[in-house]
C-alpha cells in the first residue's frame, strides 16, 4: 500500500507525539513529593470565582474606604463582607469536591 | 440610617398638612380630658416620631444579627448525599488520620471506641495495633489498686483532658467540644463543620479580634477560641493522596460523619427496602378496600313515587 502525503503527516504527529509524551513523563518523574508544591483546590477556585463576584467585591471595597475614616470604632464592613463571600463560596460549592480524592 | 431619616421627612410633611393634622387632633381630644390646641399637633409628631426612633433601632440590631448568627454555609456535594450512597470508607481512615494527628490533642470523641472502627476504616489487627499504643486506667485489682495497661478494642478513645474545667484551663477559658456528635450538634452540621475549618480569614474592615481568639466568619459572632488547624501538608495520608487543607477538611468532616451516624448506611437500606415494600402493600390495600366497598358504590337507588 502506497503512503500518500497526508498519512505520512498524519504518522510523523502521532511519532511526534508519542516521543513528547515520554519526554513529559521523564520530566515528571524527576520531581519527588517534596518537590511538588500542593496547592489548595479551595483557594484556588476562590481566585477564579472572584470576576463573577465583582459587584459585591467593589461594594466591599468601597465600604473599606468609608470605614477607614472612621474614629468611632462603631463602623465595620460585616454585611458586604458576608455577601462577598456568600457569593464566593455559592460558587465554589458545586465545584470544590471534583478537585478531591 | 438615611431610609429612617427619609421616612421621618415624609412624616413630619405628611403631619404639617391639613389633611392629616384636624384628624389627629380630634383623635387626641376623644381621648384626653385637656387637650390644648397648640400642644395636640406636638403630641402626634412626638408619638409618631417615637414609632420612627424605635424602627430605626430595630434596623441597627438587625445589622448586628449577621455576624452573630454567622455567615451561611454553602451546600457540599458530600459522596455519601445520595439515598442509596455510602460512606467513602477510604475519606474515613484517612479522615481519623487527620483527627489522630491534629485534633486529638484537644478535642476528645469519648463515644468512639477502637472496635467501631474495625471493618469500617481499619482492620482488625489495625485497630489492635492502634489501640495497644495507649495507656489506660483500669481495675481494682486483687490488691484494691488501680493500675495502668496497654489499650484494648474495647476501649474508648482517649481524651486528651481528665475534665471539662482542665480542658477550659488549658484553652484560655473555652472548651473544645467533643467531637462524637458534632456534625449532628450543629445546624447543618458536615457543612458547616467543613465550611468552619477550611474558612479562617482575616476579618472584615472594622472588627478587631482580641488577643487569643480568632476570626471565623462560619462561627456565630465571629470570634473563635480555635486557631486554624489545617494547614496544606500538616498530615501525611498513608495512601498518598495530598494533603491540602480542603482535602484533610474533607476527610475529617468524612470521619466526623460516619462517628456521629455509624448506622447511616444500614439505615438508608433498610429506608429504601421498606418503603418499597410498603408502598406495594398500600397499593395491595388499595386494591382490596376498593373490591370490598364496590358493592356499596355500585348499590342503586329506585324512589317509588307512586302513593
Amino acid at each position: 500500500m502506497r503512503f500518500g502525503e497526508i498519512e505520512l503527516q498524519h504518522l510523523g504527529f502521532i511519532h511526534h507525539l508519542a516521543i513528547s509524551q515520554r519526554r513529559l513523563r521523564s520530566f515528571l518523574s524527576n520531581f519527588t513529593m517534596a518537590d511538588v508544591e500542593v496547592v489548595d483546590p479551595k483557594k484556588c477556585l476562590e481566585e477564579s470565582c472572584k470576576p463573577k463576584c465583582v459587584k459585591p467585591l467593589l461594594e466591599y471595597q468601597a465600604c473599606v474606604k468609608r470605614v477607614q475614616g472612621d474614629e468611632s470604632g462603631h463602623k465595620h464592613c460585616t454585611g458586604q463582607y458576608f455577601d462577598y463571600w456568600q457569593c464566593v463560596d455559592k460558587c465554589v460549592g458545586p465545584k470544590l469536591f471534583a478537585e478531591l480524592k | 440610617m438615611v431610609g429612617g431619616g427619609v421616612i421621618q421627612q415624609i412624616l413630619r410633611r405628611k403631619l404639617h398638612s391639613p389633611s392629616l393634622a384636624t384628624p389627629v387632633r380630634s383623635w387626641l381630644s376623644s381621648k384626653t380630658a385637656h387637650v390644648d390646641a397648640g400642644s395636640s399637633g406636638v403630641r402626634a409628631f412626638a408619638l409618631l416620631g417615637a414609632g420612627v426612633t424605635g424602627l430605626l433601632s430595630f434596623s441597627t440590631v438587625a445589622s448586628a444579627d449577621e455576624a452573630e448568627h454567622g455567615l451561611a454555609c454553602p451546600d457540599y456535594p458530600w459522596p455519601h448525599d445520595g439515598i442509596l450512597s455510602s460512606y467513602d470508607h477510604a475519606s474515613i481512615r484517612r479522615g481519623h488520620q487527620v483527627y489522630q494527628q491534629v485534633c486529638a490533642s484537644c478535642h476528645s470523641m469519648s463515644l468512639i471506641s477502637y472496635r467501631d472502627l474495625v471493618g469500617v476504616a481499619y482492620t482488625e489487627e489495625e485497630a489492635k495495633a492502634m489501640a495497644a499504643e495507649i495507656e489506660v486506667v483500669d481495675g481494682p485489682n486483687d490488691e484494691g489498686e488501680m493500675f495502668t495497661r496497654p489499650g484494648k478494642l474495647s476501649d474508648r478513645l482517649p481524651q486528651p483532658y481528665a475534665n471539662e474545667s482542665a480542658a477550659r484551663f488549658a484553652n484560655g477559658g473555652a472548651y473544645p467540644p467533643d467531637l462524637s456528635l458534632i456534625t449532628k450538634a450543629r445546624h447543618n452540621g458536615q457543612n458547616y463543620v467543613f465550611a468552619l475549618l477550611t474558612g479562617y480569614r482575616d476579618p472584615p474592615a472594622g472588627i478587631s479580634i482580641r488577643e487569643g481568639l480568632h476570626y471565623n466568619p462560619y462561627f456565630p459572632g465571629g470570634a473563635i477560641a480555635m486557631p486554624k488547624m489545617l494547614n496544606d501538608e500538616a498530615v501525611e495520608y498513608e495512601d498518598g493522596v495530598p494533603a491540602t487543607e480542603a482535602q484533610m477538611g474533607k476527610d475529617v468532616v468524612s470521619f466526623l460523619s460516619w462517628a456521629a451516624e455509624p448506622e447511616m448506611e444500614e439505615r438508608k437500606l433498610m429506608g429504601f427496602k421498606w418503603i418499597f415494600l410498603l408502598s406495594l402493600a398500600l397499593l395491595q390495600a388499595a386494591y382490596y378496600r376498593r373490591l370490598k366497598w364496590s358493592v356499596l358504590k355500585s348499590r342503586k337507588l329506585v324512589l317509588d313515587v307512586v302513593n
